[in-house]
């Protein structure tokens, strides 16, 4: 059973991640606020007594259960203006940027020169754009495997799909990204 | 599995890997609103679980007492259940003299009606409420 302390430095490792996630799917900073405290409380409340290593699958499935929670109401609440389709497999993109509000901090990197934070700063803008462009399910593959470190396994478990859907969502969401960033001269 | 086809795997491992490191550096530094906000979600969450973690140990130590009285002790046991024990006898106490009180004020005025000179159905006859009326 994950003690508190356990259970808050898992919260801590994961919170700005599971921001970012929810960002992209959303393209909303304070339902993607809302989205990740309620998958926090979810967590605590129901599965708060489970071992820590159990805690980061459940986290991810939950959040993925509140983000389409999150899209049901948006549907409910306005059926005619549903962000569901871009959900499902919608590469149009809306006019939207979320880098608008997003602050690199400057200085953070200690002896980096002005223009490479620069450079870095639109690399990461670039990228974060182009897997806002992704279709939801490659996208939440992706980022699982490659940024939440998960197996293929448990990003299967956790997307509720087979390994080899997830194993195709990653090759394709990796095919696009690649393409797409080749275009603008970006090596990641 | 051929050559080409783990080449491309070590290939999109590499780029996925690449592109995840791009993004947890870029993550590092959220807005100061956004971080305060996640901290207090986590706060709010670890709140959360230990309301939630001490309801069920009352009734966990409840039901290790019905099992084996002897594991915390007989006064401890009796000492958990006595205020719930008591909390029980007096609502059941309550109800029955409410019960009895209403009793008794319905029984005092059936038995002030079926006394009085005039018989109950005058009430319910418009006339004579019409007389009661007009003589006040």
């Amino acid at each position: 059973m994950a003690t508190e302390q356990e259970l808050s430095d898992f919260l801590r490792s994961v919170e700005k991640r599971a921001f970012k996630r929810s960002v992209y799917h959303v393209r909303d900073e304070e339902a993607a606020l809302d989205i990740v405290q309620d998958a926090m409380m979810k967590l605590a409340e129901h599965y708060g007594d489970k071992p820590p290593g159990e805690l980061p699958m459940l986290f991810q499935r939950i959040l993925s259960n509140c983000t389409l929670d999150w899209f049901r109401r948006q549907k409910t609440r306005n059926a005619l203006f549903s962000n569901m389709s871009e959900f499902e497999a919608s590469t149009e993109d809306a006019e939207f940027d979320l880098l608008e509000t997003f602050d690199l901090g400057e200085g953070s990197q200690q002896g980096e020169s002005a223009e490479d934070a620069t450079r870095r700063a639109q690399i990461f803008r670039e990228i974060e754009a182009q897997i806002q462009e992704l279709p939801a399910r490659q996208r939440e593959a992706f980022l699982m495997r490659y940024w939440e470190d998960m197996d293929v396994a448990e990003t299967a478990a956790a997307m509720g799909c087979s390994e080899g859907s997830v194993k195709t969502h990653c090759s394709r969401a990796v095919a696009a990204l690649s393409k797409a960033l080749k275009a603008k001269g970006i090596q990641p | 599995m051929t050559t080409i086809e783990i080449t491309g795997s070590v290939l999109q491992e590499q780029f996925g890997r690449a592109v995840g490191r791009r993004l947890s550096a870029g993550t590092a530094e959220l807005p100061y609103h956004v971080t305060e906000r996640l901290r207090a979600a986590r706060v709010q969450a670890l709140a959360q679980r230990k309301a939630e973690a001490t309801a069920p140990s009352v009734v966990a130590n409840g039901h290790a007492g019905a099992v084996s009285l002897g594991r915390f002790g007989l006064w401890q046991q009796i000492g958990t259940v006595l205020p719930l024990v008591a909390l029980v006898s007096g609502l059941v106490l309550i109800n029955s003299v409410m019960n009895e009180r209403r009793a008794s004020e319905v029984a005092e005025v059936d038995a002030a009606l079926l006394t009085d000179d005039l018989p109950p159905s005058a009430y319910a006859d418009p006339g004579f409420v019409q007389f009661l009326k007009s003589g006040r």
